[in-house]
C-alpha cells in the first residue's frame, strides 16, 4: 500500500492506493463501490490481466483515504483526476463497481468497465419513501437525533459529512452522462442484484452506444466469484480496441 | 522481585511483538508475569498458560484482568484490586509504544524497573535520521542518505538502485528497493503510508551484513557472537517475521579478527551511556573492509536470544544492575529563604 496527498481546492486529501504489476505499460485503474475498499477489488482481480499495471484506489472517505467535506460524484471525479495525474497514470482502462462506476464514467477512459454500476435512479419502494418523509417531518419538529433509526445500514457507520455525501450521490441521475460516453464499454451485472437492479444495467447498456452487456449469476458482489471470466472479457475487448 | 514481560502495543509491529514474547517466554522460564498491551492501550494480565498467538488474534485476552500502571508496578482494576509490585519488566514491544520512548517514559514516571531503551535512547534509535546523526557525531561511518519529506521535490544525489525507508520504523515494513527512476514515486508513497518522512540510501546489492547484540551490566560487556544474517535481496517483512520466532542458535560469521574487533569497538561506542539498561542489536555493513552502522535495534526480535549462549542469565544480570533513577527531593529551601528574608 501507499499514500499520496492531493490538494483539491482548499482540502488536502490523503489517497491510499496499491499497485500490482508495477512494470506493466498499460494501466488498469479500479474503483470500489460505496462502503467498500480497494482490498476487496484487489483480491478479486490481482491475479488476472498480467500485462496491465493495476492501480487499486480507496476513494476519499473509504478504506484508508480521507475526506474532509461532503461531496458529489463530480467532486470525486475531480479528485481522482488530480490523483491519476499525480501518480502519472494513464486512463487506458478504468473499472468501477457500483458508486465507483459513476466516477469511472466521468473519468472518460479509453475503455470503461462497469460492475453493477450506480447512476440509474430506481423507484424506491413506498416504505423507504415513507421513512424519508417521516424523517423530514420529525426533523422540522426537532427530532433529528432519531436519524439513526432511518438511515440505511450503509450510511449508519459514516461520519456526518459522509452521510451528506451519500444523500447527494444517491440523488444523482447519470442517464445523460452515460448517453454521452462514446468510447468502448463493458457492463457486467449480477442477476439477483437488489442494490442496483438488473433493469438498470440493461438501461445503461442502451444509453452507452458502444457497450457490451453481460449478466452473471449472483448479487451486487457477483464479480467476486466471476473475476476470471470478467478479466478475460476485458482483455479480449481491449485487444480489439487497439486493433480498431 | 518478579520477572515480567510486556508486549503488543499500538504498533505496526504488534504481531511480531507477540511472537517475540512467546519465544522469549520459552527461552527464559523465570518470567512469571505477562502483560499484554492491546492496540487500544489497554493493559491485560495474561496467565502463562494462555501465552499463545491465538489468545491475542481471537481477542480472548479480553477476559483476563485489566491492569493500570501504579508506582513501582501495576494493579488490577476492579473491586478487589491486586497490586503487582516489585516487577522487573522486559519491554518486548517493537515499534510504536515500545521503541519510540512511550513505554520508557511511562515506566520511568512510575519508577517501574525495566530492561529496554530509556527515553533518549529510544528517540535516537527509532528515527533513522537521528541514528545517522548520532553515529556520525561519534565518528562511526554510515551509508549516504537523503531525507525526503512528503510533498517535497528533491534531486537524487546518487545512482539507482536505491532503498527507500520510512523514517520511524525498525522493521522492513514500508521499505522497498528501487531499481530505476520510474519506481521511485511509488516506493516513496509506500513509505509515506507509515511516516511523513522517508530516507533514501544507495542500495548495495549483496553487501556483507553483520549483526551483533549485547549489553553492558555488572561492569562488564556481554557481547553475542557476530552473525551474518541470511538474506534474499533484503529481509522482507515475512522473512523477518519468521526470523523473530527463531530459537535455534545462529552460525558464527566467518570474518577477519580485525573486522570483529572493529565491529565490537563500534558497538560499544554506539551503546555508550545512552543504551545502559537495554539489550540491543546493531546491524552493520562491511564495505571494502570498513564497518558502517546500518541500524540500532534497541528491542531486537526475541531479544536476539539466538545470538547468545545463555540469554536467561544475561537478563538476570541486567535486572540486577539496572540504572537507578536519580532521585530528586524538593525541600522548598529557596522559597522558604525568600519568605524569611521578607520577614513573613
Amino acid at each position: 500500500m501507499a499514500v499520496k496527498q492531493v490538494q483539491w481546492h482548499n482540502h488536502t486529501l490523503t489517497i491510499s492506493y496499491e499497485i500490482v504489476n508495477p512494470d506493466a505499460k498499460r494501466d488498469f485503474i479500479v474503483l470500489h463501490g460505496w462502503g467498500s475498499h480497494k482490498e476487496l477489488m484487489r483480491d478479486a482481480f490481482k491475479s488476472y490481466l498480467p500485462t496491465f499495471r493495476h492501480i487499486y484506489i480507496d476513494l476519499p472517505g473509504f478504506g484508508n483515504s480521507t475526506s474532509t467535506a461532503p461531496m458529489n460524484s463530480f467532486d470525486y471525479a475531480e479528485i481522482m483526476e488530480l490523483f491519476i495525474e499525480a501518480i502519472s497514470a494513464k486512463r487506458d482502462i478504468i473499472m468501477g463497481h457500483s458508486f465507483g462506476g459513476k466516477v469511472a464514467t466521468l473519468l472518460n477512459p479509453d475503455m470503461l468497465v462497469l460492475l453493477s454500476s450506480a447512476g440509474i435512479k430506481e423507484a424506491k419502494p413506498l416504505k423507504i419513501h415513507l421513512k424519508i418523509a417521516l424523517f423530514k417531518m420529525l426533523k422540522t419538529v426537532g427530532f433529528a437525533k432519531l436519524r439513526h433509526l432511518f438511515v440505511a445500514n450503509d450510511a449508519k457507520l459514516l461520519d456526518k459529512h459522509m452521510y451528506e455525501t451519500f444523500k447527494r450521490v444517491i440523488a444523482e441521475d447519470f442517464s445523460a452522462i452515460f448517453a454521452r460516453f462514446t468510447k468502448k464499454c463493458l457492463i457486467f451485472w449480477g442477476t439477483r442484484d437488489t442494490a442496483t437492479k438488473l433493469e438498470s444495467g440493461k438501461r445503461i447498456h442502451l444509453l452507452i452506444k458502444d457497450s457490451i452487456f453481460k449478466a452473471f449469476q449472483g448479487d451486487h458482489y457477483f464479480f467476486l466469484q466471476n473475476s476470471a471470466k470478467i478479466a478475460h472479457d476485458i482483455e479480449q475487448r481491449y485487444i480489439h480496441t487497439k486493433e480498431d | 522481585m518478579k520477572q515480567a514481560i510486556i508486549f503488543g502495543g499500538k504498533s505496526f509491529e504488534h504481531e511480531i511483538s507477540i511472537v517475540s514474547a512467546i519465544t522469549v517466554a520459552q527461552k527464559i522460564p523465570t518470567i512469571e508475569i505477562f502483560i499484554f498491551l492491546d492496540d487500544r492501550h489497554g493493559f491485560y494480565l495474561v496467565p502463562k498458560g494462555a501465552m499463545k498467538a491465538s489468545t491475542f488474534s481471537s481477542g480472548s485476552y479480553k477476559k483476563f484482568p485489566k491492569l493500570r500502571p501504579i508506582e513501582r508496578g501495576f494493579e488490577t482494576l476492579g473491586l478487589w484490586s491486586k497490586k503487582l509490585h516489585d516487577l522487573e519488566i522486559i519491554n518486548m514491544i517493537h515499534g510504536g509504544d515500545g521503541e519510540d520512548g512511550i513505554m520508557a517514559s511511562l515506566f520511568t514516571f512510575y519508577n517501574i524497573s525495566f530492561i529496554g531503551p530509556k527515553t533518549a535512547a529510544s528517540v535516537i534509535s527509532c528515527d533513522k535520521f537521528l541514528t545517522k546523526l548520532y553515529a556520525q557525531g561519534l565518528g562511526v561511518k554510515v551509508v549516504d542518505y537523503l531525507l525526503v519529506r512528503q510533498n517535497e521535490s528533491f534531486e537524487l544525489p546518487f545512482e539507482f538502485p536505491v532503498i527507500v525507508k520510512p523514517l520511524n520504523l525498525g522493521s522492513s515494513i514500508g521499505v522497498s528497493v528501487v531499481k530505476e527512476a520510474a519506481g521511485l514515486s511509488y516506493a516513496l508513497d509506500t513509505a509515506f503510508e507509515y511516516d511523513s518522512q522517508a530516507l533514501i540510501e544507495p542500495f548495495i546489492d549483496g553487501v556483507a551484513e553483520y549483526n551483533l547484540a549485547g549489553t553492558f551490566c555488572d561492569g562488564t560487556w556481554h557481547l553475542s557472537m557476530i552473525e551474518a544474517p541470511k538474506k534474499e535481496s533484503f529481509l522482507d517483512f515475512d522473512t523477518k517475521y519468521l526470523d523473530f520466532s527463531r530459537t535455534t542458535g545462529a552460525k558464527k560469521a566467518d570474518i577477519l579478527d580485525k573486522i570483529t574487533d572493529e565491529i565490537q569497538m563500534i558497538f560499544k561506542r554506539i551503546y555508550g551511556t545512552y543504551f545502559i539498561g537495554s539489550i540491543i542489536r546493531c546491524d552493520f555493513f562491511v564495505i571494502d573492509e570498513a564497518v558502517y552502522l546500518n541500524e540500532i535495534n534497541p528491542i531486537p526480535g526475541s531479544l536476539a536470544n539466538y545470538l547468545f549462549e545463555d540469554i536467561a542469565s544475561i537478563v538476570t544480570h541486567a535486572f540486577h544492575t539496572l540504572p537507578q533513577p536519580r532521585d530528586i527531593r524538593v525541600n522548598y529551601r529557596y522559597i522558604d529563604k525568600i519568605h524569611a528574608s521578607k520577614g513573613k
